[in-house]
């Protein structure tokens, strides 16, 4: 069964001071709480998180910038490890973050399909499999088999678009939704994102479209400060129900 | 120590199943770096001629080194693929800063992408070598197997010394430029086109620089037709302290390297 639990979790790290010879770079990364001083100086960027989804869950993520949003996302996927407190996950995980990650301007576009599903992990019969699909949904045409260069900006978010969304994920973490492309293909990205966060076991989206949100999601997580501030129904952080009425339903 | 171990030899497992990956990059980076030149990647090959061939022709009345252009073709071509390696891998981790901060591919992908491109550039100098001590009439032996498997050892050391001089280079950005002015004064420290072991400062550079040993496996066997057995060691006992070292250096700082980019 598809599942997360996240049981205080917390993520420090420690602000390097670079062994550099150079002037000193003073800039701190974004977000999280700065704490201590001199080399112990670190920051902590999730403090004591604890939530549970199960299947069916769609979970969105609000907060301030710098509050620990896009780090849970990164936790929750793998790219950091937790300093204290544990994730157990059940189901395989994928990310939409960042679609166009990796695209190569002088190979082909069907080219730069096989790399992304290669770099994704899927089996090259995989991709092959899902090839006709992402070019017709790209609606690229013959532009397929030109290198990805030659294409507009509209067309290479469209082909990010359709590879991005190929797959049919148990588990699927978003850093705000995505969509591309003029206004016919904005339509047919909203429908295929509904699709897939649908055939989704579990879904993460960190957004500051509260519209979005109370649309798309049925429990909120709001942190603060790298720590959980609510976790709780849509309906009752957006003020729909109360906290009383909510812990009868 | 064996968690750490273990984290590695994870990471290491997972990159090298992903094989499919890095062995696709690597050719295309490849393919990249030429694909508006009408010659392609055959550049490699002229580039490493005509370094060779200049080295051959200006130093060529060198009577104290026998079989001069066989002895500068084979050492240029080691020295030149591990002056590449080298300089290379101290920034490797940061020219992948948005892949490593984007998706949970091991690190292992990175660097074996790295090696099989310098494999691959290397690939084409091989083919310029050869030509060099075919054309000045060096005789195929079959001690020529040893310069193989001396290049296979290289080979193998590859992915070791890029980890290591990677994980540090990502703590360490100053790491680069050092790397690159000792590889740049390494080469008249090394028997590149020198040879030793000679007496005085030049025998002590010949003795105690470990580039010395990787360059005389690949080149004694061509040249003179000799095993170097103490040579072969030498390498073997620093590609294996370069893979323990590397695998601890993997295993305790690969989940710390997305903070330090």
């Amino acid at each position: 069964m598809v599942s997360i639990r996240v049981e205080s979790l917390s993520l420090a790290y420690r602000v390097r001071q670079k062994l550099t010879l150079a002037a000193r770079d003073r800039r701190l990364p974004a977000g999280g709480r700065i704490e201590g001083h001199g080399r112990s100086r670190h920051v902590t960027a999730l403090d004591g998180v604890s939530f549970s989804l199960d299947a069916g869950d769609r979970l969105g993520l609000v907060g301030a910038n710098g509050s620990g949003k896009t780090t849970l996302l990164k936790v929750l996927y793998g790219i950091y490890e937790p300093t204290n407190g544990t994730v157990a996950i059940d189901g395989r995980v994928d990310a939409l973050f960042n679609i166009n990650l990796g695209f190569r301007p002088e190979a082909t576009g069907r080219r730069n399909i096989e790399l992304r599903g290669l770099i994704n992990g899927w089996h090259p019969d995989e991709i092959r499999a899902r090839m006709d699909n992402i070019i017709e949904f790209s609606e690229l045409g013959d532009f397929i088999d030109l290198p990805f260069k030659s294409y507009s900006q509209g067309m290479a978010a469209r082909l990010a678009f359709s590879i991005a969304t190929s797959f049919e994920p148990e588990i699927l973490l978003m850093d705000e939704w995505i969509g591309a492309g003029d206004p016919s293909f904005q339509e047919k990205a909203r429908r295929r994102m509904n699709e897939m966060t649908e055939k989704a076991g579990i879904m993460v989206l960190a957004s500051h479209n509260h519209a979005l949100l109370e649309k798309t999601c049925n429990k909120i997580l709001e942190l603060q400060q790298a720590r959980l501030k609510v976790f709780c129904g849509t309906e009752e952080w957006f003020g729909k129900v109360s906290p009383a009425a909510a812990a009868v339903q | 120590m064996l968690k750490v171990v273990r984290s590695a030899l994870a990471d290491i497992g997972r990159g090298l199943r992903m094989r499919n990956v890095w062995m696709a990059l690597a050719h295309e980076d490849i393919g990249d770096q030429h694909k508006r030149t009408t010659l392609g990647p055959v550049w490699l090959l002229i580039n490493y001629l005509a370094y060779a061939g200049t080295f051959v022709v200006i130093f060529g009345d060198n009577r104290s080194v026998p079989h001069f252009a066989a002895y500068v073709a084979t050492g240029l071509f080691v020295w030149l693929y591990l002056m590449e390696v080298l300089t290379q891998s101290v920034t490797l981790f940061t020219r992948e800063e948005s892949f490593i901060k984007g998706t949970t591919l091991p690190l292992t992908v990175y660097v074996m992408r790295m090696t099989m491109q310098s494999v691959i550039r290397a690939g084409y100098a091989l083919v310029g070598c050869l030509a060099i001590l075919l054309l000045v009439g060096t005789s195929v032996t079959v001690d020529w197997i040893w310069s193989g498997l001396a290049l296979c050892l290289i080979v193998v050391a590859t992915p070791a010394a890029i980890l290591v001089l990677a994980v540090a280079g990502a703590f360490f950005p100053d790491l680069g430029f050092i790397v690159q002015n000792l590889m740049r004064i390494g080469m008249f420290l090394t028997p590149v086109f020198w040879t030793g072991p000679g007496h005085g400062i030049r025998g002590e550079f010949y003795r105690w620089n470990p580039f010395t040993y990787f360059l005389e496996i690949v080149r004694l066997p061509v040249i003179n037709a000799e095993v170097p057995i103490a040579a072969f060691g030498i390498c073997a006992t620093i590609i294996l302290l370069l893979w323990v070292l590397a695998a601890l250096l993997l295993g305790g700082y690969r989940k710390k390297i997305v903070f330090a980019l």
